[in-house]
């Protein structure tokens, strides 16, 4: 169960967009999530849809699987889309007793419902294509300006690296665990709300314990290769600009000259 | 009394691009007091095999048998199949939780919905057989020893009354003596309790010193089962696939390949030993 969880995972393949700099993808993802936001029509899509669909084609990350991100947020989803359909005022099309549905409902419905779906499977693109160590390598380089005022970025990034780092090795541990207190007779699906979480119990501790196990042993060995923070450290493979990077950029502009001219001249 | 497999295959991650198949086309019978030990190489499939013995794991086709029954019908109840197949896992020190040893041992049989008096009752005796001392029942498993820890949660397992014992590599990460307490507690458990044990392990003298009959898997199917005479017999077969015989196999069988004449198959240490012993002795004419 615990290994269905798909948000924030990487998908090993090879692709364009897997080997594009990360500060690339990141500046992309965000121009891409708030374009999402500056248009209040059907035709903004016609030209974010396309823009989607090609980035991911490029990406060969399979569509149902960055569908699978969606689970998480599927009851918001449903949520949002019912509180716009039935609370929208308008031309009224369906009366029935109290439930009204007008156009600028139904309208309004699908268009923040394909916004919010847009905006969690384009982001998932991004960590699906790109290592956790590459992703907090460009946002180390995009903050750096920051230095200057003393934020320590780079502390920071390797805080961030090493929380990412964790997070698969975590949840296998959990599941381990999970799976010798279960052959030990446990129970976790089963009883009261109260009963399950004293039921977590004997999967919490032996987890805190090895966490903190880890932790002590990782900054052991980070000692033992004389780590002693940003100052003055290089990178194995530092980040360049290729022609992939810049024709990258090209295509975002592109993008955005297109959703330009499409709410422009096509007024749905 | 008995745990069947019937041509079950077992895959990981489905659909996904990490999916691997763990188990092919397995077949297998584990009767009643057995001393069983499984072999083979990390990544042949031996943990994902020893899960579906007692229902943590489903097999994605095939029949998991226990007693006769299909474990997977509904109104077969998995929890007590983990208690009468008792699974312990590598590294079980890293299940403890409680704050105590003793209440650490009795979460198993509470779970099983024992009664109270015998959930006491077998929860010393549980930790008397694996030598855990009165003085260390209410000490707190953390402050325990790596060897003591394994030894507790042995007997957390074992304080289930189990039928089968299955072991995943229970002397890993111990030291030699550690090893041998664990082994010979095995030992013990199958000849005057009468379990069923089955042990993962990649110690071939630990398989040939205590176990009677060998299961080897390669890239997810078992490719030998037989007596332990028997499986080191194919020394060449088992190095193939990254796994090997017992040094006194090996050495007896250099020895023969020297033309010296030893008499039958021994595998253990003393029956090693015993063999050269005689060969030697015969050869030089009653007298060394």
């Amino acid at each position: 169960m615990i290994r269905d969880i798909t948000i924030g995972q990487y998908y090993r393949t090879e692709s364009v967009i897997h080997r594009l700099d990360p500060r690339v993808k990141i500046v992309g993802t965000l121009c891409y999530m708030i374009s999402l936001f500056t248009f209040q029509s059907f035709a903004g899509y016609l030209a974010a849809i396309p823009f989607f669909a090609f980035v991911l084609l490029l990406s060969r990350v399979p569509f149902s699987y960055t569908v699978k991100g969606l689970k998480p947020v599927f009851v918001m989803l449903i949520l949002t889309s019912v509180l716009n359909l039935f609370w929208t005022e308008g031309t009224v099309i369906v009366r029935l007793g109290f439930v009204v549905v007008t156009w600028e409902g139904l309208k309004r419905m699908i268009v923040i419902s394909l916004r919010l779906i847009l905006l969690i499977i384009g982001a998932s693109v991004l960590t699906l294509t790109t290592t956790p160590n590459q992703l907090t390598d460009g946002l180390e380089h995009l903050f750096s300006p920051l230095k200057k005022v003393h934020v320590p970025v780079h502390e920071i990034a390797m805080m961030m690296s090493i929380a990412l780092r964790f997070i698969p090795i975590l949840i296998e541990e959990t599941g381990r665990i999970m799976k010798a207190q279960t052959a030990r007779g446990a129970d976790f699906e089963t009883g009261s709300v109260l009963r399950r979480i004293k039921n977590m119990f004997p999967i919490f501790i032996p987890l805190f314990v090895s966490a903190v196990h880890r932790a002590g042993d990782l900054a052991d060995a980070m000692d033992a290769r004389c780590y002693h923070g940003g100052a003055g450290r290089t990178k194995l493979h530092p980040l360049h600009y290729t022609g992939r990077d810049s024709a990258a950029f090209f295509v975002l502009l592109l993008y955005l000259l297109l959703l330009y001219f499409v709410k422009r001249y096509i007024p749905y | 009394m008995s745990i069947l497999l019937d041509h079950v295959n077992y895959i990981y991650g489905e659909n996904t691009p990490d999916e691997k198949q763990a188990l092919i086309d397995v077949s297998v019978e584990i009767k009643e007091n057995e001393m069983i030990a499984l072999v083979g190489h990390t990544g042949s499939g031996k943990s994902t095999f020893v899960q579906l013995l007692n229902g943590l794991e489903a097999p994605s086709s095939g029949t998991v048998y226990y007693q006769g029954t299909d474990i997977s019908e509904p109104s077969f109840s998995k929890r007590e199949l983990r208690g009468k197949v008792g699974l312990v896992f590598q590294y079980p020190e890293y299940q403890l939780f409680e704050e105590t040893v003793i209440r650490d041992v009795q979460f198993g049989p509470k779970n099983m919905g024992f009664r109270d008096l015998d959930i006491e009752l077998y929860s010393f005796e549980a930790l008397k057989k694996v030598g855990i001392g009165d003085e260390l029942l209410d000490a707190s498993p953390l402050s325990l020893s790596g060897g003591q820890k394994r030894r507790v949660a042995i007997a957390g397992v074992l304080a289930m009354q189990p039928e089968f014992l299955i072991l995943d590599e229970p002397a890993a990460g111990l030291d030699p003596a550690g090893k041998r307490e664990i082994m010979e507690l095995l030992k013990s458990l199958h000849e005057e309790k009468k379990i069923t044990i089955l042990f993962v392990s990649h110690s071939m003298e630990d398989v040939a010193e205590y176990a009677k009959r060998v299961l080897v898997m390669n890239e997810g199917r078992i490719v030998l089962d037989g007596r332990s005479e028997q499986i080191f017999s194919y020394q060449k077969e088992l190095e193939q696939i990254g796994l090997g015989v017992p040094q006194s196999v090996s050495l007896v069988n250099s020895l023969k390949k020297h033309g010296w004449d030893i008499k039958g198959m021994p595998i253990k240490y003393g029956e090693t030993v015993e063999a050269i012993y005689e060969a030697v002795t015969r050869r030089s004419g009653g007298s060394i």
